[in-house]
């Protein structure tokens, strides 16, 4: 651990965790108001963050589960990174939440006085179990304990896929949005697995460089391979929910039109160009999978084209308010005390403030940071590990 | 059983904003979030007009909580501080309230506030009605039906000062009430009837 404290990255993404802290802080002591949300677009930056994170949690233990349920060997090796990146994911996807509460002071009532029919309620309580299951596989894993595993993946694995469905319902049961679309558990889980698998290659790639890891050729291009596979099964769910969405040419129409040509769809259009288009073309042939520079930049554009997917997702539901009439919604955010013409606004609009971004960025240095510590302790001594070694050796070989 | 409910004649409301004002002195409102407002139908400003000159139309719709029978915010919320109660109104508990904002995603009527910040007044005092309970930051809010004045039997504020007699309070379970007789003569309507969330609040041409 000590060795950890001299390396300028590992400094650098604590500061920021800190820094984050701060703003947090500051958060707590002003209000929500200190964020861009307002009350015509009331979620933002954190939810957006919220769901990424859920989403790339996935890909590691998904990976790292069906390894030990189908029985796949070569996937067995990288269970200890995998399980890793979820376990930190989502406990980052966790902290989202908490930041993004405006009483957090009184988030015991969701323990003390439960409403079963919430998602929201569904969601913690899933995502609980998911977070004690990353622990128990991550510390099973190291032991060795392989009976365990196997007995926990099988848990583990229906579990990773209801994580991300019960997230997708929290946005897909709302009657009132666009989100309102039986597709939403399926594109979440979709995007889960892209993105996840994506970093779980970016972190597999760095882990190698610095030496903690040693990934195989072969493995990668196996693992570059399924990415493929699943940024194709995104973007056909993406494709039917389009497409479902603009035939009528009625009501939903118009929520497509905000994405495919208003203010969200830059957005859009990264995700399917430079998430969807370019990674599957790089990643399509056996050549390039070859390639570790390619490979690395197609998960890096799935990454960044599954945020950008979040971000269309959700804010396109809050630009146009059913009930329209002039002069609209309050905002009822600082700005609007700051400046009474602020007050009303006709559609929603949301940009974040630097106190929010400053909270965002630090929740996810918080998660490198937690990463970097876990992978240096469990991944460092994993060769005089039985169990790792066992694993390592074929690898090795 | 009990479903109180306010019902408003649009023809005769004239878009004074009395209602919206009513309910800020009465709940003790703050600055920039009213529970009530008053949007002009079709137009992106207050007073616009629809149409082209001189075949110009306006209409004013009063807007706040419309008390849905089959409520969209009460099922999402994860502590129950959003419920239905007894007489059929939506209400909030604010001491369970966490503010995750699941029930302003929810509203299709956006119909509910948050205290973004630590609730402003101006004048600088509680001026609502004693009996009803200020908010602190970090929980939503929004139309009570007047709780406070419903449960001991007087009808909401924007009903007493609407200066038109615009807006109708009364039980809808009661068929012989003012206000289910005149949405019966007028054929009231509900907004976003699609939705099915049931809206208690009607309103008739």
């Amino acid at each position: 651990m000590t060795s950890l404290f001299k390396k300028p990255a590992f400094i650098v993404f604590c500061l920021l965790a800190i820094a984050g802290a701060g703003c947090w802080v500051y958060q707590l002591m002003n209000g929500l108001g200190v964020t861009g949300m307002n009350n015509s677009n009331s979620w933002g930056l954190y939810i957006t963050m919220f769901m990424l994170f859920v989403g790339l949690s996935a890909g590691g233990l998904i990976v790292a589960s069906s390894a030990h349920v189908f029985h796949i060997e070569p996937f067995k090796k990288v269970a200890v990174p995998a399980v890793i990146v979820s376990l930190v994911c989502i406990c980052c996807a966790g902290i989202f939440v908490l930041v993004d509460l405006g009483g957090i002071a009184r988030v015991w009532r969701i323990v003390t006085g439960p409403n079963l029919a919430s998602p929201l309620l569904w969601d913690i309580v899933v995502i609980t179990t998911y977070l004690v299951i990353n622990v128990l596989d991550l510390v099973w894993l190291v032991k060795g304990d392989h009976r365990k595993v196997e007995v926990l993946s099988r848990v583990a694995l229906p579990v990773a896929i209801l994580v991300h469905s019960v997230t997708a319902w929290i946005f897909g049961l709302q009657i009132a949005k666009a989100w309102y679309s039986a597709i939403m558990a399926p594109i979440f889980v979709a995007s889960a697995c892209d993105s996840g698998l994506a970093l779980l290659l970016v972190s597999l790639m760095i882990l190698d460089k610095v030496g903690l890891f040693k990934l195989e050729d072969g493995l990668m291009q196996s693992l570059a391979g399924l990415l493929a596979c699943f940024i194709a099964v995104d973007a056909f769910f993406i494709g039917c929910e389009c497409l479902t969405m603009a035939y009528p040419g009625a009501h939903e129409a118009q929520a497509l039109g905000i994405m495919v040509g208003g203010v969200t769809a830059p957005f859009f259009w990264v995700e399917i160009l430079l998430g969807l288009l370019v990674p599957f073309c790089v990643l399509v042939f056996a050549k390039n999978r070859k390639n570790r520079k390619l490979v690395t930049v197609a998960s890096v554009l799935v990454i960044l084209g599954v945020f950008c997917k979040r971000v269309w997702l959700l804010f396109t539901s809050f630009v146009v308010p059913n009930v329209l009439g002039g002069p609209g919604i309050t905002t009822g955010n600082s700005a609007a005390l700051a400046d009474p013409t602020a007050t009303w606004t006709a559609y929603g609009a949301y940009a974040p403030t630097a106190p929010e971004i400053v909270i965002a960025v630090g929740v996810v240095s918080l998660g490198v940071a937690a990463a970097m510590a876990l992978c240096h302790k469990l991944l460092g001594k994993a060769d005089s590990q039985p169990a790792a070694a066992a694993q390592a050796e074929p690898a090795a070989a | 059983m009990t479903k109180l409910a306010l019902a408003i004649d649009k023809r005769r409301c004239i878009g004074c904003h009395t209602c919206a004002n009513a309910c800020k002195m009465q709940n003790n409102v703050p600055m920039g979030m009213p529970w009530n407002r008053v949007i002009t139908e079709g137009c992106e400003v207050m007073d616009g007009a629809v149409g082209t000159y001189p075949n110009l139309t306006r209409s004013y719709l009063p807007l706040a909580c419309q008390h849905c029978e089959n409520a969209a915010c009460e099922r999402v919320c994860p502590t129950g501080a959003t419920y239905k109660d007894e007489m059929g109104r939506v209400e909030i508990d604010y001491d369970k309230c966490i503010g995750c904002r699941m029930c302003m995603a929810a509203c299709p009527y956006n119909a509910r506030v948050f205290n973004w910040n630590e609730p402003t007044r101006d004048p600088d005092f509680n001026y609502g009605d004693s009996r009803v309970p200020v908010r602190p930051k970090g929980v939503a809010e929004k139309c009570t039906l007047c709780k406070e004045r419903t449960d001991e039997g007087e009808a909401p504020m924007c009903v007493v000062c609407c200066p038109t007699r615009a807006r109708i309070f009364g039980d809808l379970d009661d068929p012989q009430s003012q206000i289910s007789q005149a949405i019966k003569a007028h054929n009231g309507y509900v907004l976003l009837e699609d939705y099915g969330t049931k809206p208690q609040v009607h309103y008739f041409n």
